[in-house]
């Protein structure tokens, strides 16, 4: 049986449910903004299929997302078998499958919100900058990229939250185990289970002040920016 | 013809359902005119190599791009000035930063020549401030300033005046004049007038659906039946350079003596110093053809000449009499009995010239 929710219980939680949210957001960060600048492309082969492919884990049952994951990273799966059997890494089941799972799933919302603020980039100004000397990369972070930036910035903050909240892949990829791969989402789950309503509200009311906290931080930098900028 | 193969372009480029193929020598001043839609924005980029096209590039001697020869140099080294037409400033820069953004690292910042440019396109007062706070005319200088600040072989500037009300618009064009003619920058320009073309270029090159219609001496070409005929308002305007002489404001009118020689009255232009260079045009329909000195008339300006020319488009007469065209009827061709040789006075009212830049 579960051992009584303590406050230091509570906190860990908390705290595991934070780390694997940053981490799945940063890992996401470079591979979704090269993914977003990609897609904001004009015309070139294969983009349809690619768009389709990003937005999947959007539409698909997380479910189905955690499914395929377990397939591919379980430990005879054909991305989990080399991890193991060469650096002795095991994904499903540990806070690595957590950290998984959180990502892809999270991984469209930050490409589709970036997408579109590098989509809204007057195409004339890399261009421009690319005459006076930049090479591509260098007119990214110069030009593109200071302009699509509050774009990246509630991409991240939408990828983050949705992480944070992420329960049906997770649940499949790295189980629900207190301790090891227990996020906020699952205990709530588990309390509500085991009719710890209660307990499982205090979950829900954490939650969603850290996602409400992730969105107000936000949009505080955005607002801030643009006052400075203003003047 | 010397300097005319400053510019080489031999260029083939797919894109959609639209073809572009341009083989053209141009010297340091030349315009590429066309009806939008002719490939002429397409034709700068593939120059600037921002667009890849297949072919040939040479400026100054330079090869930029050799397909042929596996050579092509991407954007960034290619030395060139391009203004697309709204300027494209960058608007998280100042005007400032702006400027510097093109410059030469071990120059960024201050040195003689962003001083004189910044005091020559009269930038001061602009450098604080953020493009977003900047007019259409102030946005086209700043970027003018930026390109040639970063030393280019070249400017390639996409529609300078569009959408420029006509004071600024002439301002625009008489900063571009000073700029080709002071520091010597040598420029392709994209239009679709014929009077910003020969107030800039010396020679145009003519596009069409992708394709070079005509290409050569900037007003020789402009005026080939050919090309007249071409345009669907057949309206011409002829432009001449002008130094202003003196003013007179209680007669309401301004002194200018053409470069040609011949001197006309203009509307008073206070604005402009005397002594300062200007280009004017007058619509060929606005051309009157005297063929004795006109005397009792109330226009002012009469300049003597003979007829070079007689150029039938259609149902309209064009009679060049030396770099002037005017529009007439073929009844009125018959009963002055005009002909190659005949001396004309051409006469035109104060009020039918404009300055066009200046």
């Amino acid at each position: 049986m579960m051992a009584p929710v303590t406050s230091t219980d509570t906190a860990s939680l908390v705290l595991f449910t934070l780390a694997v949210a940053a981490a799945a957001t940063i890992l996401n960060l470079v591979p979704g903004v090269a993914m977003a600048w990609l897609l904001s492309r004009q015309g070139w082969r294969g983009k349809a299929v690619l768009e389709t492919l990003v937005s999947l884990p959007l539409v698909l049952p997380p479910t189905a997302v955690g499914l395929a994951l377990l397939l591919l990273f379980g430990r005879s799966g054909p991305l989990g078998r080399p991890l193991y059997e060469r650096f002795g890494l095991d994904v499903a089941f540990t806070w690595r499958g957590v950290v998984l799972a959180s990502a892809v799933v999270a991984f469209p919302l930050l490409v589709r919100s970036a997408r579109s603020a590098f989509e809204e980039v007057d195409p004339n100004l890399s261009a421009v900058a690319r005459t006076l000397g930049r090479t591509p990369l260098r007119a990214f972070f110069e030009v593109e990229l200071p302009l699509a930036w509050r774009g990246v910035l509630s991409g991240t903050v939408l990828a983050f939250a949705r992480a944070l909240g992420e329960f049906g892949a997770t649940i499949l990829v790295a189980g629900n185990i207190p301790g090891r791969t227990q996020t906020l989402a699952l205990a709530l789950f588990q309390k509500v289970q085991l009719g710890k309503d209660r307990e499982a509200l205090m979950l829900a009311g954490i939650s969603a002040l850290l996602a409400a906290g992730a969105l107000i931080v936000a949009e505080a930098v955005v607002h801030h920016r643009e006052r400075t900028l203003a003047e | 013809m010397p300097g005319s193969s400053f510019i080489e372009i031999d260029l083939a480029l797919r894109q959609g359902g639209f073809g572009l193929a341009v083989t053209v020598r141009l010297g340091e001043a030349a315009a590429v005119l066309g009806p939008s839609g002719a490939g002429k924005t397409t034709l700068l980029e593939a120059i600037a190599g921002l667009k890849r096209a297949a072919g040939r590039v040479a400026i100054g001697g330079e090869v930029l791009q050799d397909t042929a020869a596996g050579v092509f140099l991407p954007p960034e080294k290619r030395r060139l000035g391009y203004v697309p037409q709204d300027g494209a400033l960058f608007p998280h820069l100042s005007v400032l930063k702006n400027l510097a953004f093109g410059r030469p690292r071990r120059r960024a910042g201050g040195g003689s020549d962003f001083e004189s440019l910044v005091a020559a396109l009269d930038l001061q007062p602009l450098l604080a401030r953020y493009p977003r706070h900047l007019s259409g005319g102030e946005r086209r200088r700043v970027a003018l300033a930026r390109a040639l600040l970063a030393g280019p072989r070249l400017l390639l500037l996409d529609e300078p005046t569009v959408g420029l009300d006509p004071l600024r618009a002439r301002k625009a064009l008489a900063g571009i004049r000073k700029v080709r003619d002071e520091l010597k920058v040598p420029l392709l320009v994209v239009t679709h007038g014929k009077q910003e073309a020969l107030a800039l270029a010396s020679e145009v090159v003519l596009l069409d659906a992708g394709r070079v219609e005509a290409a050569g001496p900037a007003r020789q070409t402009l005026l080939a039946p050919r090309v007249l005929a071409l345009d669907g308002e057949r309206r011409w305007e002829n432009v001449a350079a002008a130094r202003l002489v003196r003013h007179d404001a209680s007669g309401g009118s301004s002194e200018v003596r053409l470069e040609g020689g011949g001197a006309i009255t203009i509307p008073y232009t206070p604005d402009l110093a005397v002594d300062s260079d200007l280009v004017l045009a007058i619509d060929a329909e606005d051309l009157l053809l005297a063929t004795a000195p006109p005397s009792g008339l109330s226009a002012r300006n009469a300049v003597a000449g003979k007829v070079d020319e007689l150029i039938v488009v259609g149902s309209s007469v064009y009679v060049r009499v030396g770099p002037w065209l005017a529009h007439l009827t073929p009844a009125a061709v018959a009963e002055l009995h005009l002909e190659t040789g005949k001396p004309v006075w051409l006469v035109a009212k104060t009020h039918s010239w404009r300055v066009v830049a200046g």
